[in-house]
């Protein structure tokens, strides 16, 4: 009887540690991690890398051409790519190995050719979008395709310069996207069937290449979006504009995901207004524009804000910069080109498109670079943002998913 | 009182004197003098020996684009270049010119027309033109001295045996070319591209300029940085071979 005791205790622990080992391991399930922050919750990373640049794991050289990141899971990675003018939905496992691959549908061929999308992971079921603007459900497992729609030829869509470039947001039971046509400006559409739930005119105007945020109040859930000349808030329980705020200038590329923190939302639109903070009403139905800073003028690299912090790379300025979220000001720059912005257990990771990765020390608003090496491996530019996950930097180069062991293991 | 007004003259004659003096020296130095230091500085004997050069850098535009250059002695060029994510080349062969450019509506390869096949051709040379001018039937003329922000330079005048005119600078101190200007047609005008050379290393025994900041009409235009300069690679000849 003792004995049966003891094994119970035995068994229980290993359920508990294997529970454990489950619930601490890290998934990225969409664009730049949760809430789209590139904020990514990591413990024990280097803090210096080697002089010669970080171990690489392993490559996949086999994803096609494209400038989106990887969504992981405990199990897999999802990543798209162009082959032939048709875009692909990779599985691989996580030591790289391909799983499976489906094809998606044509992929955008013209300026900037490839896929330029980071897969929704949600539950088994992933989404994806194409630049030409097709949006399709797949079987996490098996890459059997639940269902597909095209933005163009069955919303109206209307495509634009550099091809559709949304990594589609999935919340409960609705996946938005913006086919930017005037009748069907952005819509929401069921994630299981992919029927229409509803439709936002907006402001009838072109998609603007970005990736949505959603805010969620106690009063509604908002979504956050760019069409041409304006970010626009919606209400998602039936597709009702809330506010816009518009843009100056003619600029049609307003890539980076929105910021929400604190009753603040934070943008960077380098082909617009440059950096801006608003206040969102209580109830989001309105905001009142705190500041706005024309120089901090990044056009698709992301930004991290880090307490009283903002970091970014410019456009026109080819620098990193350093803003006081509380006023805009410049407080710091940093010369190492320009390129995307992520963070993890303390650090900036800053990735240029001259191809180096670099380590970076926000110590309040200085940023001081600890260490960088280039980029060698893969093919075309150095566009992807790179993703951390469970001690390992993600990065994508055209062809090649490079993952680099960034654990601290002393 | 008089001595001191003499050693005032002869202080302020010294002055001009230094003041002067780099134009007197510029002006004393004849052209195969200046070219002579400007090509023992630069390497230009162990060029000689060198059959091939890969420069592989990037071209900032709007953009960074990837840059790689390849040269194969005598004459023969390649440029391969990215606009829009989308290689493009730009090769003479050693007889005629070719490119691609898949951002356009034909990205199949194409024979260059004649007037763009000229600057082709120059930049072919695997010396550069001013190397050996005279066998090469152009016409070198020294036009003075210029100052370019702190240094002073040779002014150069080179006259290309295909009419095309080019300036080299050549600087007075370290006689190497620190500028270089020519003149590129554009809606029927002659629109000067400056081209300033800095950075300067040594691969090989031969001076290299890893980047050059470039003008066109006097307004920035480009930044061209190398990141590695490799001389005497293999090269196979089919590189620069048309494709069918």
């Amino acid at each position: 009887m003792k004995v049966m005791g003891i094994k119970k205790v035995f068994y229980l622990s290993i359920i508990g540690l294997l529970i454990h080992s489950f619930s601490t391991a890290q998934e990225v399930l969409q664009w730049r991690g949760d809430q789209r922050s590139g904020v990514y919750h990591e413990k024990n990373l280097l803090k210096v890398w080697p002089e010669t640049g970080l171990d690489l794991l392993w490559e996949f050289p086999e994803l096609g051409a494209g400038y989106g990141s990887p969504a992981i899971t405990t199990k897999n990675i999802f990543i798209n790519g162009e082959m032939d003018a048709e875009s692909y939905l990779l599985s691989l496992d996580l030591t790289g190995k391909l799983i499976w691959k489906s094809k998606i549908g044509p992929e955008w061929v013209a300026s900037y050719p490839g896929s330029r999308t980071t897969p929704t992971v949600v539950g088994e079921l992933v989404y994806v979008t194409t630049g030409m603007g097709k949006v399709a459900c797949f079987e996490a497992q098996t890459g059997k395709v639940k269902w597909s729609l095209d933005m163009v030829g069955d919303l109206h869509g209307r495509n634009t310069r550099f091809g559709f470039s949304e990594s589609v947001l999935v919340d409960g039971n609705s996946v938005f996207c913006c086919p930017g046509s005037p009748d069907t400006n952005v819509v929401a559409l069921d994630r299981i069937t992919g029927k229409i739930k509803w439709i936002c005119k907006a402001l009838g105007q072109l998609p603007a290449y970005c990736s949505p945020l959603l805010i969620k109040l106690p009063a509604r859930i908002i979504l956050l979006t760019f069409t041409r000349n304006a970010l626009l808030a919606i209400d998602t329980k039936d597709g009702k504009l809330l506010w816009t705020h518009e843009q100056q200038g003619d600029g049609d590329v307003h890539v980076n995901t929105p910021l929400f923190d604190n009753g603040f939302i934070y943008y960077i639109a380098g082909n617009g207004n440059g950096t801006v903070k608003l206040q969102l009403s209580e109830d989001g139905a309105g905001i009142t524009e705190i500041w706005k800073n024309q120089d901090c003028d990044g056009l698709m690299g992301g930004f991290i804000k880090m307490d009283d912090f903002i970091y970014a790379s410019g456009y026109v300025n080819r620098v990193w910069y350093s803003l006081d979220a509380n006023t805009g000001s410049i407080v710091d720059t940093l010369a190492f080109n320009t390129g995307s912005t992520i963070f993890a257990d303390g650090l900036l990771y800053l990735y240029n498109e001259k191809g180096q990765l670099g380590l970076c020390k926000p110590n309040g608003p200085k940023l001081e670079i600890i260490n960088s090496f280039k980029i060698i491996k893969g093919t075309k530019a150095h566009f992807a943002h790179p993703v951390i996950c469970n001690g390992i930097l993600y990065l994508r180069r055209g062809n090649s998913l490079l993952a680099y062991d960034i654990k601290n293991k002393s | 009182m008089l001595k001191i007004i003499q050693m005032n003259k002869i202080l302020i004659v010294s002055v001009i004197l230094i003041l002067s003096l780099p134009s007197a020296k510029a002006q004393g130095m004849k052209l195969d003098e200046i070219l002579g230091k400007y090509y023992k500085n630069a390497g230009f004997d162990k060029l000689q020996d060198a059959k091939t050069i890969i420069m592989t850098g990037t071209m900032t535009q709007q953009t960074i684009m990837p840059l790689k250059i390849i040269k194969k002695r005598p004459d023969k060029y390649m440029q391969e270049f990215d606009v829009q994510d989308q290689t493009g080349y730009q090769v003479y062969d050693g007889q005629m010119a070719w490119m691609t450019a898949p951002w356009t509506p034909d990205p199949r390869p194409q024979v260059m027309p004649e007037d763009r096949t000229v600057d082709l051709r120059s930049r072919a040379d695997f010396d550069g033109p001013i190397y050996n001018w005279k066998a090469k039937g152009h016409k070198a003329e020294l036009e003075g001295v210029d100052t370019l922000g702190n240094a002073k330079a040779y002014k150069i005048k080179l006259t290309r045996a295909d009419a095309a005119i080019e300036y080299y600078f050549i600087d007075s101190e370290s006689f190497l070319l620190i500028k270089k200007s020519s003149f590129r047609k554009m809606q029927g005008q002659d629109v000067e591209i400056e081209n300033f050379f800095k950075d300067f290393r040594t691969i090989n025994g031969i001076m290299f300029s890893f980047e050059s900041e470039n003008l066109m009409g006097g307004n920035p235009y480009s930044l061209i940085q190398y990141d590695t300069i490799e001389v005497d690679a293999e090269v196979s000849d089919k590189l620069f071979a048309m494709p069918e």
